[in-house]
């Protein structure tokens, strides 16, 4: 029967739901929404939840905004990013362990508007940080100078 | 003879504003407007756009490229404060700021934090107010004088004392994460068993 099946896909949704919050727990954080406004939401494999100041993102996650909407994260590298109305952005990969000496930012705009500002990986490897619009791909460079060290003899 | 390449720290403010207009058919070209603007602290990075295998380099504040879709990048001018915001203020203004970060000094083998600590503590529960829904963290640190052992408990005693002074002002528990490193991450380098003021000390950042 027709309400039979419409519970059922109710009840399937809500189970999807939890198991996407079960594996977001498990999965790397690589960072917080900090700020929203209007209509904003995050968007993981198929599931696209309504964005909310506390909630984490991973890799993979779309930030997308209606004409009304702007959202902003802190990526764990302390960089912010953002997005206004109207916008629809993908972080496609971030790393962050110095330790390791693994870097790595890709974020893809589609539509909309951005704003970026750069936290660790822009001061220890910039050149890891890509943006990638529709009809450009955008590099952060640091100032770069070199210093040659002499032998003491050579003193 | 070594040579060593340096990347000077810098930070980069960069908006993007995609697909900037053509509602309907035929098929919009696309263009996309770049802007390179300072950060808080007034300095301005650097950044490379590349298109159709030209790249353009943006150094200075308010330094604006167009892209065309399936063309280089239009050669960079300078744009006023309101221009950028009529290209991307919500963006803009929905940008999270930096976290806040304070170091907190204690006399030596003590808990005590020196006086000018103290004051700066008022500071950093004005900041937790203003930025609020926050994450603070608290990490502990000791200079190199002591066993390792003794000085991460002595450490984590210093975050702890920091940490109950912000929750008996009415902080959160539930914001505040509280570590410490013990002598393993001075501020101020030294060598082993050197007794150092600026790392007796405990760093809080405001998220």
């Amino acid at each position: 029967m027709m309400r039979n099946t419409v519970t059922a896909a109710v009840l399937l949704g809500a189970l999807c739901l939890l198991a996407v919050a079960g594996t977001a727990a498990a999965e790397e954080t690589i960072g917080v929404v900090r700020t929203t406004s209007g209509d904003a939401t995050v968007t993981r494999g198929k599931k696209t939840l309504p964005a909310a100041p506390g909630m984490k993102i991973l890799v993979g996650d779309t930030l997308g905004t209606g004409a009304d909407g702007s959202l902003g994260v802190i990526l764990r590298d302390d960089s912010s990013l953002s997005i206004g109305p109207g916008s629809r952005l993908v972080l496609r990969s971030f790393q962050f362990s110095p330790s390791e000496e693994k870097f790595d930012l890709v974020a893809r705009i589609t539509r909309g508007t951005m704003a970026y500002l750069s936290g660790m990986i822009g001061k220890l490897a910039p050149e890891k940080a890509r943006f990638e619009t529709p009809t450009a791909t955008i590099g952060i460079r640091g100032t770069r100078f070199a210093v040659k060290v002499g032998e003491p003899s050579s003193r | 003879m070594t040579r060593r390449s340096f990347v000077l720290p810098v930070a980069v403010l960069l908006l993007v504003a995609a697909c900037a207009t053509q509602p309907k058919p035929p098929p919009p070209a696309s263009h996309d407007i770049i802007v390179l603007l300072p950060d808080d602290q007034g300095k301005t990075g650097a950044i490379v756009v590349s298109s159709a295998g030209v790249e353009r380099r943006l150094d200075r504040p308010g330094e604006t490229v167009t892209v065309e879709s399936g063309s280089p990048p239009g050669l960079p001018t300078v744009i006023p404060g309101q221009e950028v915001r009529a290209i991307a203020g919500p963006a803009l203004a929905a940008l999270p700021k930096p976290p806040a970060r304070f170091i907190l000094y204690f006399k030596h083998d003590s808990v005590d934090l020196t006086p000018e600590s103290r004051a700066i503590l008022q500071n950093v529960l004005v900041t937790i107010r203003d930025r609020a829904p926050v994450d603070v963290s608290v990490v502990g640190h000791t200079d190199t004088v002591g066993k390792k052992e003794y000085n991460y408990a002595l450490s984590l005693k210093r975050a702890k004392t920091v940490a109950s002074i912000l929750l008996g002002k009415g902080t959160d528990p539930s914001v505040l994460d509280i570590t410490s490193h013990g002598k393993d991450n001075p501020l101020v380098p030294t060598g082993d068993q050197v007794p150092e003021p600026r790392n007796r000390r405990v760093e809080i950042t405001v998220r």
